[in-house]
């Protein structure tokens, strides 16, 4: 692992050096997941090019590709949890399962200076809204101690039901915050996907200046198609990122889309549009 | 009306210094309209001078003791008093003999001066369910939507938010007024979409409008948070949004309805109708 690592470093620096590192005013700290960076991306590609283009982080990697990340420079800024979105924390049966993946996480996150896990309600199968939100709570408060303890995040997404995750439960801001409310942790946020929640209810902005408190992270991508953030889609991404950083937010903001354009390029303009 | 169309425009040139600017020639896919209260600090006549250099087709909600001021413009008037307030129409029965009353009024005003659009409201809710208010609606529609199409004058349903400015507002979700369109299923009776008002409700704007294009009318614009300028300031791409308007080939009327902040609102107007010029 350690040679194959230095040999990749090795490999990587003549290119690094030739190719500038971009410069950001970094207000706001952008990070993006892998598929922003095309099909056929490597992370050692992926991390290199991020940070080579003013990234803090690469989101939704596992703990052997952190060395990599670390590599260049780059956070894990959203390392898994526990949970997956059909099967979340909204059914009990789920808990004690997803508590020991949470549980292990957290402390790899921890160990490694690994700021988020995610985590997520599950599907609804029928199951009335409130409660899911108590059992979203009961579960986030049998963990919040050792998230807290640890200095590690816990961050339930945010999803759309109505496009992409048909019958996802936690999918409007009101019902997390509702949620983060019952838990009351500086440890236990919301994921707030910009793209998801502009599918389900719009008004983006004040409902992030309203919420920004119960927010830990965000996510980006174009409405609709979940493309490129620039001008070719509905939202104006310059100006959300303006108003987050207005907000006093201080986590990490990451790109979330599949480019339809060359990925590095388009990566560079997301990230400059949300460069504020 | 050549010649009265040229005449403003002239006119208009050494009072345009600010935009410093002859009217700009406009690619047009998309007829664009202004509403009059967003400019009530200025004449009507003034708003009509200028609304012309700038390449706008028309003034919305305006009365018919206007229209001549407007049409001497060359202008439309885009969206006319049609029946009911905000808080008090279609979806109660009870009002449906005195707004059917004003309709025919009103859209016989509409045809006589050639104005394609008259405007109504569902009415606040006060307690009433969703279904109950719609099929409401319904029924007031149905009274007069031989009239409208005997007129060749739309009547537009228009959305609005419940959730910011105009509480308790029945008609605040595309969804419904959508359901209302297809069951009195005229070509003279649609909806009047408010991006900003349902950017604040619903959002998904772009996917909204592509699926119920056939039931739409007529927009209204706005930048949300604020319903001010519809420039970089705020969350919406109203670019892509015109462009996807445009390439639905709706041929209706998007009309500016913000309350422009900056120091100089005719720029803010010219600033919004370059924006959506696709």
């Amino acid at each position: 692992m350690r040679r194959r690592d230095l040999l990749a470093t090795a490999a990587a620096l003549p290119a690094a050096a030739a190719a500038q590192t971009v410069q950001r005013k970094g207000r706001l700290k952008q990070c993006a997941t892998i598929s922003c960076f095309g099909r056929k991306a490597t992370l050692e590609f992926a991390a290199r090019e991020g940070a080579r283009l003013g990234l803090k982080g690469i989101d939704l990697i596992g703990s052997s590709g952190w060395p990599v990340l670390k590599k260049y420079g780059l956070v894990p800024s959203m390392a898994p949890g526990g949970g997956t979105i059909a099967d979340g924390i909204n059914s009990k049966d789920n808990h004690a399962k997803i508590e020991k993946q949470i549980r292990e996480n957290i402390e790899l996150a921890a160990a490694s200076g690994v700021p988020n896990v995610i985590t997520l309600s599950g599907n609804r199968r029928g199951m009335a809204d409130e409660p899911a939100i108590e059992h979203c709570a009961a579960f986030l408060n049998r963990v919040k101690a050792m998230a807290e303890d640890k200095g590690v995040t816990v961050c339930l997404e945010l999803l759309n039901s109505k496009v992409d995750h048909p019958d996802y439960h936690c999918d409007h801001t009101w019902w997390g915050v509702e949620v983060m409310k019952r838990v009351n942790s500086p440890r236990v946020k919301l994921l707030y996907d910009i793209y998801h929640m502009q599918i389900m209810e719009g008004d983006i902005i004040r409902a992030i200046r309203q919420n920004i408190q119960w927010i830990g992270h965000f996510h980006t991508a174009g409405n609709p198609g979940r493309h490129e953030i620039d001008a070719t889609q509905e939202l104006n991404y310059w100006a959300i990122a303006q108003a987050i950083v207005d907000a006093g937010f201080s986590g990490y903001f990451a790109h979330e889309y599949s480019p339809l354009g060359d990925p590095l390029k388009s990566l560079d303009d997301a990230i400059a549009i949300c460069d504020v | 009306m050549t010649r009265r169309t040229f005449l403003p425009v002239a006119a208009g040139i050494p009072a345009a210094t600010l935009s410093a600017s002859q009217p700009a020639p406009r690619k047009g896919r998309l007829k664009q309209a202004v509403s009059r209260w967003c400019f009530n600090k200025y004449s009507l006549d003034e708003l009509c001078r200028r609304a012309a250099e700038l390449g706008l087709k028309g003034i919305d909600l305006v009365g018919s003791e206007d229209w001549p001021t407007v049409k001497k413009r060359g202008l439309v008037p885009t969206m006319t008093p049609g029946a009911g307030s905000i808080e008090h129409s279609l979806n109660r029965k009870e009002n449906h003999a005195k707004l059917e009353l004003e309709f025919r009024e009103n859209i016989a005003k509409a045809k006589a001066a050639g104005v394609p659009n008259v405007i109504t409201f569902s009415g606040n809710r006060r307690g009433l369910p969703d279904e109950q208010g719609l099929e409401n609606c319904v029924a007031g529609l149905n009274r007069v939507k031989k009239i409208a199409e005997d007129a060749g004058v739309t009547i537009c349903l228009e959305l609005l938010n419940s959730k910011v400015d105009h509480k308790d507002y029945q008609c605040d979700r595309t969804a419904w007024a959508v359901e209302v369109c297809k069951r009195v299923n005229s070509p003279r009776v649609k909806a009047l979409y408010d991006i900003y008002h349902m950017q604040i409700m619903e959002g998904d704007v772009i996917r909204t409008i592509r699926e119920n294009i056939q039931w739409i009318a007529h927009f209204h614009t706005g930048g949300n948070p604020g319903r001010n300028e519809i420039d970089a300031s705020q969350e919406l791409n109203y670019r892509a949004i015109c462009q996807a308007i445009a390439d639905t080939g709706f041929t209706g009327y998007v009309a500016h309805e913000f309350v422009p902040v900056k120091a100089d609102p005719f720029r803010s107007l010219a600033e919004a109708v370059e924006i959506c010029d696709v």
